[in-house]
């Protein structure tokens, strides 16, 4: 027996131990970020936030300017609010779609799909997650982006008055649009294969006997299956939306990487932060002053805080939600 | 049994199940040959990153250099040039590929470091223009193009490319300037292009591998050279600078090849010829560390985009033995009868370094050390 | 027309009893039009992954070859040994340094972490899944490869890959731990387990379908990456060996990414092919879990 109780102790321990790994490695993370970051941040201020222009200077000029104690290249100016726009605006679009797809779809699997077939599908859905992002993108550019320049978002600008943000003109299918479609596929397994993991382990006893007191299948979810399975769901919904906002290279071809100028409708080119360092780290590599690096790590914590804040909305908004019940344990 | 052991036991399983399925498969044909291949025993591995532009070109002396120095392993890869330069100046690879050579305050930064030209490469403005058949080569200028750009053209219609292409029907539709997102050499160029060609453009935007685009509405920036030509292609009435090697995907997928006006003022599209004349223009202004912008060269019959691709090398290496791989790779590469053969120079469009050039870059590789 | 969507359980079935028995007519239409968008979304899913996963077995079918699978990438020729060999190394690297993390840290803060600790775990968990692939790889690049002297390798790669799904594998594990009714725990401990005998015997065969799915998840995800690799484990023409540091490897992704952007079709082929290996490999990851778990349940 005290055998026994030391084993557990030592799990417990080493348990605990392991639970703190992912905080050590953000703040690893983090710090090198932040340190690498610093200099931007002095060099540029708030109007890093603020800012249309993205300029890493002249590079091949040997006359560095000095603005608040930092060297950077002649015309050196950082500003990334048209990425954080492309950024939250892809991702939410992305969420939109791909959210009440995942749920219905995990519920579907779960409730009315016979098992067998339900199996296949999952492992289908699954397999989404092990494709490498470069064929979303190449995907997006083929096929996604030729059909929303011809046929969704023509049929979207008839909505144009009611929302303005619809109207056209559509342009070429890269832009905010096509970028969010394929973050929803891209994030669709994840919502999905967590959900209905889920949703399959909810005891099946309280729902036969709602439904045999007389409730709908549907009802019987929304009211016992949902409740149960909302807060590992939410979990979920975040987890994707973190892998939208942080995705590089599928966006990168598929949104038409707007430079300088903010999306005015639907269909606009965008940027996302994540892509932009992506295709920017290699070009700041060659700035003598290195300012442009300190610039891309600077997105990066950004990225970093937006991703901690919308984490925080989303919990605040649950939390809102339960308040009003006044349930759940 | 327990259900922790299981679960752990389960994923390892599955883990080196999946491998050794996948090695066994892999592994077993390649073992028998690897002992008759594993016979000299100093074998030197060389890394090579960089230009994407020189990555295809890299891939194909691969497989011929491994049979001139069977004991170099060498492996190349495209991460882009800037990838290049920082990556052979730190010493996490001995060879990095760029199409433009340092600026000099990087060269500062990092002493040491060689440019050494190893073959000549171009430039093409491609176009989608629908209803201009694909027979005829729009005339464009640098000058031109700046403005379409900076947004000051914004209709193929405009007088100025009528003006010079007169009896082509121009549509009224809004051009779509492509831009490459990526850092890249194919951006330097260009820029140096509209840099050489228009004031406004040499006053504002100027040059680099990645420059600060003007806002143009709808302006479209894409991920590498094929992504530019897919780019383009999807979307009707654009333009885009394009990397000579990928000149055939262009016309496969039906885009339009320009004819650019060079110094003197005349009309040429990118070929052997036009090239080769304008490299020659240049030989005698390139310097002994051939740091050299090759854009704009005078001379009639001299296309106005070229350059040198250059190999990025640390002149101290590792070790003795390294030195001498790289050496030896280097001067087969530029050699004509090595590197620089016909054979490998058609497959990427590119030109063999000129007779003249030679003696420079030679003298640059010789500087190696260990 | 129901306010009380997010009630619990006992609630519903008494307070709402009544007004089930009017409407009834309403709420059975209400439920197929649910249920038929549903299988509407369902289907939507199917018709999107099938028509990716076609279009990867359809362009990728043709470069298969026996030569792919017995030789090295040599140029734009060859095979993709080194790749595949690679790309699995990689995995094995990140999953042993990962799944052990993830899922103990998963079973801490859903059974006996205090409650704040918990909620602070899984919302650096989510901030972590959001940190860019490409930061972490030149994370990865300016401490690892450079400051560490790891260089190009695949114990650089592996550490970068297991940031990245890392969190993953907590909030799953997590979430399926959490599913488990709190009874469980409680009676077997109020039985005499220990804490650990409880999980492992009890709590851990409930949740197993979950943390598997978890793992495979973080897995599928950490074979599709491309950005955190090109900067840590590099590329290798040749295949990897035990040297775990100063030894660029190969993978597959790297293939995909950078293969397609040449003027070859050889090398688009070759692209092409390498995608649909990795979807291969996902494919046999699954087939296998599925198996060791339909036997697993058997011997239960």
């Amino acid at each position: 027996m005290l055998n026994a109780r030391i084993r557990s102790r030592i799990f417990q321990v080493a348990a605990g131990i392991a639970a703190v790994s992912p905080l050590l490695v953000l703040l690893f993370v983090a710090g090198v970020l932040v340190m690498d970051a610093w200099p931007a941040f002095k060099f540029q201020g708030f109007s890093f936030f603020t800012g249309i222009t993205w300029n890493m200077g002249n590079m091949y000029a040997s006359n560095p300017i000095v603005h608040n104690g930092v060297e950077g290249a002649p015309g050196a100016t950082f500003g990334i609010l048209p990425f954080i726009v492309g950024t939250i605006g892809s991702s939410l679009i992305a969420m939109m779609i791909a959210v009440p797809i995942s749920l219905l779809s995990a519920f579907a699997l779960v409730y009315k799909i016979p098992p067998r077939y339900a199996r296949w599908i999952s492992s289908a859905v699954e397999l989404l997650a092990g494709i490498p992002s470069v064929v979303f993108g190449l995907w997006g550019m083929v096929v996604l982006a030729p059909i929303v320049a011809n046929q969704i978002g023509p049929w979207l600008t008839h909505f144009g008055k009611v929302l303005p943000f619809l109207a056209g003109p559509v342009g070429s299918g890269f832009g905010l649009l096509t970028s969010g479609i394929v973050l929803a596929v891209m994030v669709i397994p994840i919502i999905t294969a967590t959900s209905r993991d889920l949703i399959a382990q909810v005891p099946k006893l309280p729902i036969e006997g709602a439904q045999a007191l007389g409730m709908t299948t549907f009802e019987s979810i929304r009211h016992i299956t949902f409740p149960m399975v909302r807060r590992g769901v939410i979990g979920a919904i975040i987890l994707g939306w973190g892998r939208a906002l942080g995705e590089t290279m599928a966006v990168l071809m598929v949104s038409g990487n707007a430079t300088n100028y903010l999306p005015t409708n639907l269909y606009s080119p965008i940027s996302t932060m994540a892509s932009t360092v992506a295709a920017l780290l290699d070009g700041a590599l060659t700035d003598f002053s290195k300012l442009s690096i300190h610039a891309l790590a600077l997105i990066a914590v950004t990225l970093l805080v937006i991703t901690m804040i919308t984490n925080l909305l989303a919990r605040l908004l649950v939390q809102l939600g339960r308040r009003d019940v006044g349930t759940e344990a | 049994m327990n259900n922790f052991k299981k679960v752990s036991l389960m994923t390892i399983s599955t883990l080196i199940g999946a491998s050794a399925l996948g090695a066994s498969v892999s592994i077993v044909p390649a073992f028998a040959k690897s002992h008759v291949a594993h016979r000299s025993a100093s074998v030197v591995k060389l890394q090579e990153t960089g230009s994407t532009l020189l990555f295809p070109l890299f891939q194909l002396w691969v497989p011929a250099y491994k049979k001139v120095a069977p004991s170099v392993q060498i492996t190349p890869s495209g991460t882009g040039s800037g990838t290049g330069i920082q990556q052979a100046s730190d010493g996490t690879v001995q060879i990095g590929a760029s199409d433009a050579y340092m600026s000099a305050a990087q060269l500062q930064t990092t002493p040491g470091i060689l440019n050494i030209p190893l073959a000549i490469s171009a430039q093409q403005v491609m176009y989608h223009i629908p209803g201009v058949s694909k027979k005829v080569h729009l005339k464009l200028t640098g000058n031109i193009l700046a403005q379409i750009y900076t947004g000051k053209i914004r209709y193929w219609n405009d007088p100025q490319i009528a003006k010079l292409n007169k009896g082509v029907k121009l549509p009224h539709n809004a051009i779509v300037p492509i831009h490459r997102q990526d850092a890249s050499g194919d951006t330097f160029l260009f820029t140096q292009f509209l840099t050489d060609t228009n004031a406004n453009w040499s006053q504002t935007v100027q040059y680099g591998t990645s420059v600060s685009w003007p806002s143009v509405p709808g302006a479209l920036g894409a991920q590498g050279n094929q992504g530019v030509v897919q780019t383009a292609v999807n979307t009707p009435n654009s333009v885009a600078y394009v990397g000579i090697s990928w000149l055939d995907q262009g016309l496969q997928h039906g885009l339009g090849e320009a004819m650019l006006q060079n110094k003197a003022g005349k009309f040429l599209l990118p070929n052997n010829n036009t090239i080769k004349s304008a490299a020659g223009a240049m030989i005698g202004k390139t310097p002994k560390d051939e740091r050299i912008s090759l854009i704009y060269a005078p001379g009639k019959n001299s296309y106005p985009i070229i350059n040198y691709e250059y190999a990025i090398v640390n002149q101290k290496q590792a070790n003795p033995a390294t030195a001498n791989a790289v050496k030896k790779l280097l001067d087969w590469a530029i050699s004509p009868s090595g590197g620089n053969k016909a054979v490998f120079m058609q497959k990427v469009h590119f030109l063999p370094l000129p007779a003249s050039i030679q003696p420079l870059s030679k003298a640059q590789i010789n500087k190696i050390h260990g | 027309m129901d306010t009380r969507a997010d009630s619990g359980v006992s609630e519903v079935s008494i307070q709402t009893m009544p007004s089930y028995e009017m409407h009834s007519y309403r709420r059975k239409v209400k439920s197929i039009a649910v249920w038929s968008i549903s299988f509407a979304a369902l289907a939507f899913v199917m018709f999107i992954i099938l028509d990716i996963l076609l279009s990867v077995i359809s362009k990728g079918v043709p470069g298969l070859s026996l030569k792919l699978f017995a030789t090295q990438t040599s140029g734009i020729a060859g095979g993709l040994q080194n790749a595949i060999l690679g790309t699995l190394m990689l995995i094995v690297i990140s999953s042993l340094i990962s799944a052990p993390l993830g899922v103990l840290a998963g079973i801490y803060i859903s059974l006996f972490a205090p409650k704040r600790f918990g909620a602070v775990i899984r919302f650096i968990s989510e901030v972590l899944a959001g940190i860019p692939s490409i930061v972490i790889g030149y994370f990865g690049y300016m401490v690892m490869v450079l400051q560490w002297g790891m260089g190009f390798s695949a114990l650089a790669g592996g550490i970068s890959l297991s940031i990245i799904i890392l969190p993953y594998i907590v909030r799953t594990t997590d979430a399926s731990f959490r599913q488990i009714p709190k009874s469980y725990l409680e009676g077997a401990i109020a039985l005499g387990m220990t804490p650990f005998m409880a999980t492992r015997t009890v709590l851990l065969k409930l949740a197993t379908p979950g943390v598997l799915t978890g793992i495979l998840l973080a897995v599928s995800i950490a074979l599709g990456e491309t950005a955190p690799l090109i900067y840590t484990a590099g590329w290798s023409n040749f295949d990897p060996n035990l040297q775990l540091i100063k030894n660029p490897v190969a993978y597959l992704t790297y293939v995909v990414w950078t293969y397609l952007n040449e003027p070859y079709n050889a090398a688009h082929q070759l692209a092409y092919t390498a995608a649909l290996l990795l979807v291969a490999i996902v494919l046999v990851l699954h087939l296998l879990v599925r198996l060791l778990q339909r036997g697993s349940i058997k011997h239960a």
